[in-house]
């Protein structure tokens, strides 16, 4: 009785015993198509040194409201960042052309 | 026959005039030059902004404008916030590092060598500033190199500024790449950026002097003199490239490291636009 016992309760803990055991896995990749673009856009804003303060966070935040299921939140700041890093890219090829014209006169 | 020696002779004269009065493709540039012009320009219109300011207290920053804050900030100066972090500073200079040299082995002239940085290396191609060969100092001699914005690096630096206090700047402009990252500092210096597409000469030239809320704009003449800082916002000692980040992060800017190579050109040519001044850091700022 007891063997049964014992051998019972090892089959009832070796799948929980293997869950805790096992080797964390990495979290799935959380994204959209408004997120990929605004992520591209970005790094084309950073490629030029003239991404804004928080288009990163607005990502990072888009990613992890689509991880709690809430898509349409995600796309706002999706949406969002985009317009940033669009609108930081634009100003950084105006500036790379026209800076010179910044230069005050007196 | 008397035609073809004809031709000849006038191809000959035309090769030799054009020779003669065309510059050779390798004509030297005189780019120190082109610099002290921008200088003049510079220096020129902070003087014309502020005609009682002689160019010398330009490098009091904000205090060089407006007296009531200037009676304030030379009484903080009497017990300077910066003093206990000078003395580290010095302990930590003069600290043997495992192999048994330390950071003074690394500078000439006791460590007083502010004056010589920031200056550009002409093998390396770059800039280099003195929290960079601080920090290049230590990795050379096995140790980790400080963080760059505040702590141990600013302590150094801050001992270092004190005893080079008086010395010149002077920084030169000699080669077509150093050349190229002045006009790269310059550019950062001038360009609009951020969410509040504003740039340091936005502020620091054509709005220094004025207020914004309850404080005077420092102007940009002078902003290199005096660094480390210790600023009463943070409540301790700061590099210079503390400072431009916590500017480019105010704009809605995605800063740059410490020591980038867009943070080091800046330095560059905003020190090249303080020739003339001395060097009289650290000191404390708001």
């Amino acid at each position: 009785m007891k063997k049964v016992l014992s051998l019972l309760s090892l089959l009832l803990l070796t799948p929980s015993a293997s869950l805790l055991l096992a080797e964390p896995t990495a979290a799935p990749a959380v994204s959209s198509p408004l997120i990929d673009q605004a992520e591209a856009a970005r790094k084309e804003a950073d490629a030029l040194g003239y991404e804004w303060r928080d288009t990163g966070a607005l990502i990072q935040s888009a990613k992890d409201a689509l991880q709690k299921g809430q898509q349409a939140e995600s796309d706002k700041l999706a949406s969002q960042a985009l317009f940033q890093a669009r609108a930081a890219t634009a100003q950084g090829q105006y500036m790379a052309k026209n800076w010179k014209m910044m230069i005050p006169k007196n | 026959m008397k035609k073809t020696i004809q031709r000849g002779l006038f191809t000959g004269a035309l090769v030799l005039l054009t020779a003669m009065t065309s510059k050779p493709a390798h004509a030297a540039v005189n780019y120190q030059a082109l610099v002290d012009a921008d200088v003049k320009k510079f220096q020129g219109y902070f003087l014309k902004e502020f005609p009682g300011v002689k160019l010398e207290d330009f490098g009091d920053g904000v205090y060089a404008l407006d007296e009531d804050s200037r009676k304030q900030w030379k009484e903080m100066e009497e017990f300077p916030p910066y003093e206990l972090d000078v003395e580290a500073g010095k302990a930590l200079f003069n600290k043997p590092f495992a192999n048994g040299k330390s950071l003074g082995s690394c500078f000439s002239n006791g460590g007083a060598v502010r004056g010589m940085y920031p200056y550009f290396d002409e093998k390396r191609k770059e800039v280099i500033t003195l929290e960079m060969a601080i920090n290049e100092c230590r990795v050379a001699n096995g140790e980790k190199p400080y963080a760059p914005k505040k702590g141990d690096i600013a302590r150094v630096s801050a001992y270092i500024a004190s005893i080079s206090r008086g010395q010149k700047i002077d920084v030169k402009v000699k080669s077509k790449a150093a050349y190229d990252a002045y006009m790269k500092g310059k550019e950062m210096f001038y360009a609009k950026r951020g969410q509040l597409n504003m740039s340091c000469s936005g502020c620091h030239m054509e709005y220094s002097g004025r207020h914004l809320r309850a404080e005077i704009i420092s102007p940009a003449l002078g902003h290199t003199t005096h660094f480390p800082v210790f600023r009463s916002k943070w409540g301790e000692i700061g590099t210079l490239h503390r400072r431009y980040a916590g500017c480019n992060e105010n704009i809605g800017a995605k800063p740059f490291p410490a020591q980038s190579k867009e943070y080091r050109d800046l330095e560059f040519f905003q020190t090249v636009m303080s020739n003339g001044l001395k060097f009289n850091g650290p000191a404390s700022r708001k």
